[in-house]
């Protein structure tokens, strides 16, 4: 999962990426608007954090360029969560009218920050809980914690993501460069071996606590995680 | 005793204390007093040209052939008897006056008080109005009908009233609004950085400190905004501006203190400042104003520039300026700048910049001063900002001189 947050308050900026990254996410961050949209139009993001009111081009217009179909995204449309500093109805409607899915108002809790970023991103998956299940694999998103047949899987943050980012698709092959745009943020160098790396560090993990291995790898590919596992 | 007299004022039924009563009542005895005198003296005229002398009366002895009896009384004198007549028909006159006089009196209570209701009723009209209005809502107008006279001047003073009101209502929110979004940005600041820390088990101890930091930086920030809030809130409120102060001597000491913050930046600070520059004001406001001017110019001016405070007379009017060589302000946007939360620079971040209430507070303190600040600017050569504040002792209302002469040659 990977995350853009545009906010031209750097000290907040920094900080909510810092958060979101502890929770595994893939985050950028983007201090004014015009450098909002040169990432959007490279990166392929699952959720924009995007604050209204911004130096350069301002929230509401990144919202409507992108949900107009006026910006080349590389991939499929992003959720957006919109921050705004105005608590009056009037700024919140006129944000979520542009295309946003859901508002933040400052100063926010950051609990209730990550979890509007769950429920906006488990919605792609058509999912309604913070809890994802496939075969005898458990995530709980909320908690941080995965299972295997209800054993705790001790993971790291990059690794619980990449399992998090299988299980919201199983079944479906992803490549490497799939997986480096989704649960890397643009700081992973892409010539390094470390998407193959964590996908071996998963599996050894997941490999202790059942028989099976659900993560196949498919040659010429990319990987895969098996449905019945 | 008076209170006496108003509490019990103020237990007689409403209709009777009301002005429509008092007016009627007035109404009607002066009414009932003219038609009492103007009858009186009819009547007092009428008796004179009649004569009201005594009527001689004498002993008649009258023999009533009927009963053989001789009667005796006292009658009017025959020559009197006319006298009489005329006497009778006064009394008549009398009576009828005295009814005349009720009659009046209850007609012109009832008129009085439909023409008093008639008179009054506009300014029913505006107590409705007045009380329908709230302090949150300030829309409601009388909008009076009718000729231009004393009542519909005075709903239309309400209503300007009631404008002028509005307005600083609705600038008043505004600025609420503002306030209130400026300092959500450095409370979320906090927030943020502190929530992210402390749910982080494997924070360590630079995380920490980096996190204080972040916290003291957005802090100060607040602080300086709260600060700047609350000049301006002063300085709308009358001033005491009774202190003779030398701006001259104003301006040289915003430049002392700001000689080595420049020379840090490698910016030269010129003075070109004249002496005994008396203007009657508040010395700490306009110490504020000359360095909020010169704190935006250090803010903004590249290295290897100049900045100069300068201060003189121009006729009858003192004034400080301050003059850097920074990127300067577009032309559309000079009328902006004192406005309230407005940045120049939109491209730079909110936390760099300052509390965005420098310029306003310039802005009022000159105007507290009767005076005026101006700003002359060209892209990418500088800004002067000026000061204006008339001379100790000079006559009012004359007009500012067009732009000063600024050269620190003279200095």
């Amino acid at each position: 999962m990977r995350i853009l947050v545009v906010e031209d308050e750097h000290d907040l900026a920094d900080a909510v990426a810092r958060g979101l990254r502890n929770d595994g996410y893939a985050t950028d961050v983007a201090y004014d608007g015009d450098e909002a949209l040169t990432k959007i139009e490279v990166n392929d993001y699952d959720l924009i954090c995007l604050d209204l009111n911004l130096p350069g081009v301002d929230g509401r217009t990144i919202a409507r360029s992108i949900r107009a179909g006026q910006i080349q995204l590389p991939g499929e449309q992003p959720r957006i969560l919109m921050l705004t500093a105005r608590g009056e109805a009037s700024d919140r409607i006129g944000g979520l009218d542009e295309g946003a899915d859901d508002y933040v108002v400052k100063p926010f809790d950051f609990d209730e920050l990550r979890a509007r970023v769950r429920a906006l991103l488990r919605r792609d998956a058509g999912r309604s809980t913070a809890l994802m299940r496939v075969g005898s694999l458990e995530l709980d998103t909320a908690r941080h914690e995965a299972r295997r047949d209800g054993q705790p899987l001790p993971l790291s943050p990059k690794e619980f993501a990449l399992l998090r980012y299988f299980m919201s698709d199983p079944g479906a092959v992803f490549s490497q460069e799939d997986l480096l745009e989704h649960v890397w943020d643009e700081n992973a160098d892409p010539f390094t071996k470390t998407v193959r790396v964590t996908v071996m560090t998963l599996r050894r993990k997941l490999e202790a606590e059942g028989d099976e291995q659900p993560i196949e790898t498919v040659v010429g590919s990319g990987y895969r995680l098996r449905e019945d596992t | 005793m008076m209170k006496q007299i108003e509490s019990a004022y103020g237990s007689l039924p409403e209709w009777v204390r009301s002005a429509r009563f008092r007016l009627t009542l007035f109404y009607s005895a002066s009414l009932f007093l003219i038609g009492a005198l103007l009858l009186g003296g009819l009547y007092m005229a009428l008796s004179k040209s009649i004569g009201d002398e005594q009527l001689s009366k004498e002993l008649v002895f009258r023999f009533d052939p009927a009963t053989n009896v001789l009667r005796s009384g006292v009658e009017p004198a025959m020559e009197d008897f006319g006298q009489a007549v005329n006497q009778n028909a006064l009394e008549r006159l009398r009576e009828f006056s005295l009814l005349a006089l009720a009659f009046l009196f209850v007609i012109s209570f009832g008129v009085g008080w439909v023409v008093s209701g008639r008179v009054l009723a506009p300014i029913d009209r505006i107590t409705d109005v007045a009380r329908r209005i709230q302090a949150t809502d300030l829309s409601g107008r009388i909008s009076l009908e009718g000729p231009d006279d004393e009542l519909k001047r005075l709903a239309d003073t309400f209503d300007s009233m009631l404008e002028r009101l509005d307005d600083a209502f609705i600038a008043q929110r505004r600025f609420i609004a503002d306030a209130s979004h400026e300092l959500r940005n450095p409370l979320a600041v906090i927030r943020t950085n502190l929530d992210v820390v402390l749910s982080d088990p494997k924070a360590d101890e630079k995380a920490l400190r980096d996190t204080s930091a972040v916290v003291g930086r957005a802090t100060e920030r607040m602080a300086r905004m709260v600060d700047d809030l609350l000049a301006l809130a002063r300085l709308e409120a009358p001033q005491q501006l009774d202190e003779r102060v030398d701006i001259g001597l104003v301006a040289n000491e915003i430049a002392d203190e700001f000689a080595a913050v420049a020379k840090s930046r490698g910016i030269e600070l010129r003075r070109s400042i004249e002496s005994e520059m008396l203007v009657a004001g508040d010395r700490f406001a306009l110490k504020r104003a000359l360095a909020n001017l010169a704190e935006n110019a250090l803010r903004f001016a590249p290295s290897e520039t100049s900045i100069t405070i300068a201060a003189g007379r121009k006729d009858e009017w003192v004034w400080a300026a301050v003059e850097d060589q920074g990127p300067g302000i577009p032309l559309d946007e000079q009328g902006q700048v004192f406005e309230r939360f407005w940045r120049a620079d939109k491209s730079r971040s909110r936390s760099l910049g300052g509390s965005g209430l420098g310029l306003a507070i310039v802005e009022q303190v000159a105007q507290a001063h009767a005076g005026e600040v101006t700003v002359a600017s060209k892209v990418g050569s500088g800004s002067t900002f000026v000061i204006w504040i008339p001379a100790l002792g000079r006559e009012a209302g004359s007009e500012i001189p067009g732009a000063p002469d600024l050269d620190p040659a003279t200095a």
